[in-house]
């Protein structure tokens, strides 16, 4: 079962890889794009620290850490989760998912892996610099124990980004007009470069249990900065694991309304 | 190989009369109603048959199709397809069907046909040499040539259409559904496409089920139709007989020798065609012979033919139907 | 509602597309609210301003006023942004793209209004239920984060409408613009996105333009993006005095004349390409 599923995902990705190289000049507008987006998702921070040191008790550097990640993230979002997101809401627009739901293999797999755009991998470049260079500017040398259980929530980050796109997918089964389905994710996901201390209240509690976007970002930088408690770790990764299984339940609910009520 | 047995499938729809008014009342509580799409057919069909389906627009074939290849579930009924539950949708069951839509398209748009046949292979997991070898058979059937090397988005509909049955046929499934397949095709290419699924047919021994506009499709394939309106199977059988079951007349062609008076023509039956010194009487079956007699006994006959109605002018009268309707 | 009537004749493109403005409302109305999943997708997708106004309202109480906003001020800046992207959010560049790219727009260029008045007219009849859905979550907001401080000089509060006009007509004009740009070349929406990454930042949408440092601001004020948002919330905040908002109107107005020059132009070039080559 599990080699199957890994000769189809090779399979997938060389198509996808194929298409994307028939637009190859998009090569160079993404890069400039990918530096343009990371002025723009750093400039708020600046203004912030241009007239405070701290803020909820993160230096400007260690912020940066939450940018680098979420530059990361955005990388993997633009380039692998939203062409998904958008060829799956035209699939249902114009009625071929027909053809990939007669395809004898799972449909959340094949919808999730039809296509990507490799360009985006510049967003994940950008990132690991910022990174990188934020850590420079804190003189720290961060622990292999740390950068494990950084890039391990990381892993879940994806993962989760992935589960909440899952579940954004299956809205699309009842409501059709969706062009800005892609738009509002990248909007939600947008609160995601601020540190999660940040917010409070209604916000926090929205943000860490609704939306989880402090697993997204805070947390993997709160790892590199070896703040993060081992438990809090934990309940992030049981927290992308529940999610995966929501979305996994929710994907299966939609695909049954939508072959019980589509004509 | 497709057993179907009281299948009905209903649909909710929203309905919302026009205007301003209703439309915000509609924020808050939609009236909803229920369509009938399928309302309760059964049939068989042996391995290897041809069969067409036929009806007007929203009589609920494409439902149909969609429920025997598993996109639907009925509301209730039962349907067998190669031994399997459709909507259960087994993988087993999917390797043995397939379906293609003249007005949808699986082919991937940026790519040559070949990557998208690369890509069932691997999806239907078919081992190679068996994939080269239909691959070879159905680019001779369908005389592909180099086309399946070009970009899809630079295809003509025609050599799209051809492309898209090979990608449906990789996998040799053993029941075929076609829901418009020939549509905006030239006629040519409509010939074409008839021969190859007949020598599908033949060569492989799958079943066929087939709809269609044009009934020329139909005949050329198809030995047996089912017909279908409002969701109820109103003709099963050979192409000949629909004749019959729907419209159990015939046409009775008389030459006259010389004119008569309008009324002289009554009572032989309801007149569907008058000319200088040609009448076309409809005519019950039972009473043909009985009426024949008598035309000859009470009119100038100098010649007399009995045929069936047309067979488009019976279909055409059952799709204007459903279209009023 | 009562529809004109149609047999005063009217020869100017102008004079029809008014004339046919109350059936392309009521139609909008009722499309809007078919889809009315689509909204509250769209409702949330515009709720930023209030996670900024979080962001903001928690870095003044942290450590005090920034560049003169305090809390409160944030409180009600950031929900003044949030009413008046409400009112002037289109999407229009959007719908046309989709259009031309699958030939759709050929029904429209056949019709006896024009394309682009017709458009606004759709993105215009949405306002009420907008409104509708936009003011309670603001006035909830209000409610919760303590009350906020709305101009009460008469002149700022119709500097204020003209404004939000100004701001709409604006923002329709760019976007039909880069969503004409469909006729030329491919990649329209990575135009706007490139657009909606200066608007982010340089209208205030983030940030008031007030907290940049002073070359930012400077050239921030000129630019267009500053007058479809930061301009009519300093209005209504009454942070601006009747100068600065004279000042603004007049950038803002110059800006919608010669946005509405390049839309135009754009359009009917690219009508006239599309009738050439075909779809």
């Amino acid at each position: 079962m599990a080699r199957r599923y890994f000769r189809l995902l090779s399979a997938q990705l060389r198509i996808a890889g194929l298409a994307s190289l028939q637009y190859r000049a998009d090569f160079y507008a993404d890069g400039a794009m990918s530096i343009f987006w990371l002025a723009v998702n750093v400039a708020p921070l600046l203004v912030v620290y241009q007239r405070r040191p701290t803020l909820a008790h993160w230096t400007l550097p260690e912020a940066l850490l939450v940018i680098g990640w979420f530059t990361l993230l955005k990388g993997v979002l633009d380039g692998a989760v939203n062409p998904c997101l958008t060829a799956i809401v035209e699939h249902i627009r114009k009625g071929t998912l027909d053809f990939v739901l007669l395809k004898p293999a799972d449909a959340q797999f094949l919808v999730s892996t039809a296509k990507i755009l490799p360009w985006r991998g510049v967003d994940v470049l950008g990132g690991g610099l910022v990174l990188v260079f934020a850590l420079t500017r804190l003189h720290r040398l961060p622990t292999p124990l740390q950068i494990g259980a950084s890039l391990l929530l990381f892993a879940a980050a994806v993962g989760l980004l992935y589960s909440l796109w899952i579940l954004a997918i299956s809205v699309a089964f009842w409501v059709v007009k969706l062009d800005n389905l892609a738009f509002l994710f990248s909007s939600i996901f947008d609160a995601a470069r601020w540190p999660i201390g940040v917010f409070r209240g209604l916000w926090r509690f929205l943000f860490t249990f609704v939306v989880p976007l402090a697993i997204l970002t805070t947390y993997p930088a709160m790892a590199l900065l070896g703040t993060l408690t081992f438990r809090t770790g934990a309940w992030a990764l049981a927290g992308a694991a529940f999610f995966a299984l929501l979305a996994r339940w929710v994907w299966t609910i939609a695909l049954l309304h939508y072959t019980s009520a589509s004509s | 190989m497709i057993e179907v047995d009281a299948l009905v499938k209903h649909y909710t729809v929203h309905r919302r009369p026009p205007g301003l008014w209703p439309a915000l009342r509609s924020v808050l509580r939609r009236p909803t109603e229920t369509v009938e799409a399928v309302a309760g057919i059964s049939f068989s069909i042996a391995p290897g048959e041809r069969v067409g389906f036929l009806g007007p627009n929203g009589a609920g074939k494409t439902t149909t199709l969609k429920v025997l290849s598993g996109l639907l579930h009925p509301t209730s009924g039962r349907a067998q397809v190669a031994g399997m539950t459709p909507w259960r949708r087994e993988p087993a069951f999917l390797r043995q069907i397939t379906l293609v839509m003249g007005q949808k398209q699986q082919l991937l748009w940026d790519l040559p046909p070949s990557e998208t046949f690369e890509l069932n292979r691997a999806l239907y997991e078919i081992p190679r040499a068996q994939y080269a070898e239909t691959l070879s058979e159905l680019t001779r059937l369908l005389d592909l040539g180099r086309i399946a090397a070009v970009p899809t988005r630079q295809l003509s509909l025609g050599e799209r259409m051809k492309c898209e049955l090979c990608a449906a046929l990789l996998h040799r499934p053993a029941v075929l559904f076609l829901d418009e397949p020939t549509i905006g095709l030239d006629v040519s290419m409509q010939a074409a496409l008839r021969a190859f699924v007949r020598a599908y047919n033949e060569r492989f021994g799958a079943t066929v089920l087939l709809t269609s506009h044009y009934m020329d499709d139909v005949i050329a394939l198809c030995p047996r139709v089912i017909v279908i309106d409002h969701g109820r199977l109103i003709h099963d059988g050979k192409l000949a007989d629909l004749v019959h079951t729907l419209r159990p007349e015939k046409r009775v062609a008389v030459r006259l020798s010389r004119p008569v008076d309008g009324r002289d023509l009554e009572g032989f039956g309801r007149v569907a065609e008058r000319a200088e010194d040609r009448v076309v009487f409809q005519i019950p079956q039972a009473e043909v012979k009985d009426r024949v007699g008598r035309l000859f006994a009470q009119l100038p006959v100098a010649d007399l033919t009995i045929e069936d109605p047309p067979l488009e002018e019976i279909m055409r009268d059952i799709f204007a139907a459903g279209r009023v309707a | 509602m009562a529809t004109a009537p149609a047999e005063i004749p009217s020869r100017t493109a102008l004079g029809r597309a008014v004339r046919a403005l109350p059936t392309l409302l009521r139609v909008g109305v009722a499309e809007a609210v078919a889809y009315r999943a689509e909204f509250v997708i769209w409702l949330l997708t515009t709720t930023m301003p209030l996670v900024m106004l979080a962001l903001w309202s928690e870095v003044a109480r942290e450590g005090g006023p920034i560049g003169g906003y305090t809390g409160k001020d944030f409180t009600a800046y950031f929900l003044a942004a949030f009413i008046v992207r409400q009112l002037t959010g289109v999407w229009v560049a959007w719908d046309m793209n989709r259009e031309i790219r699958e030939g759709l727009i050929s029904m429209r260029l056949l019709r006896p209004v024009h394309p682009l008045a017709a458009y606004g007219a759709e993105n215009l009849a949405v306002l009420p239920m907008r409104l509708l859905l936009s003011l309670p979550i603001a006035l909830v907001a209000l409610a919760l984060t303590g009350g906020a401080a709305v101009t009460r000089d008469p002149l700022l509060l119709l500097a204020f409408a003209v404004a939000v006009a100004g701001a709409w007509l604006l923002g329709f004009a760019i976007m039909s613009a880069i969503g004409a740009l469909a006729f030329f070349i491919e990649s329209t929406l990575a135009v706007a996105d490139v657009w909606f990454g200066l608007f982010f930042i340089l209208s205030g949408y983030f940030v008031p333009i007030e907290l940049f440092p002073a070359a930012v601001r400077n050239v921030a004020v000129l630019l267009p993006f500053r007058a479809m948002l930061g301009l009519p919330v300093e209005l209504l905040i009454g942070r601006l005095g009747h100068g600065a908002a004279l000042h603004g109107l007049l950038i803002e107005w110059a800006w919608v004349a010669a946005a509405w020059a390049i839309a135009v132009a754009v359009f009917q070039a690219g009508a006239r390409r599309y009738s050439a080559y075909g779809a």
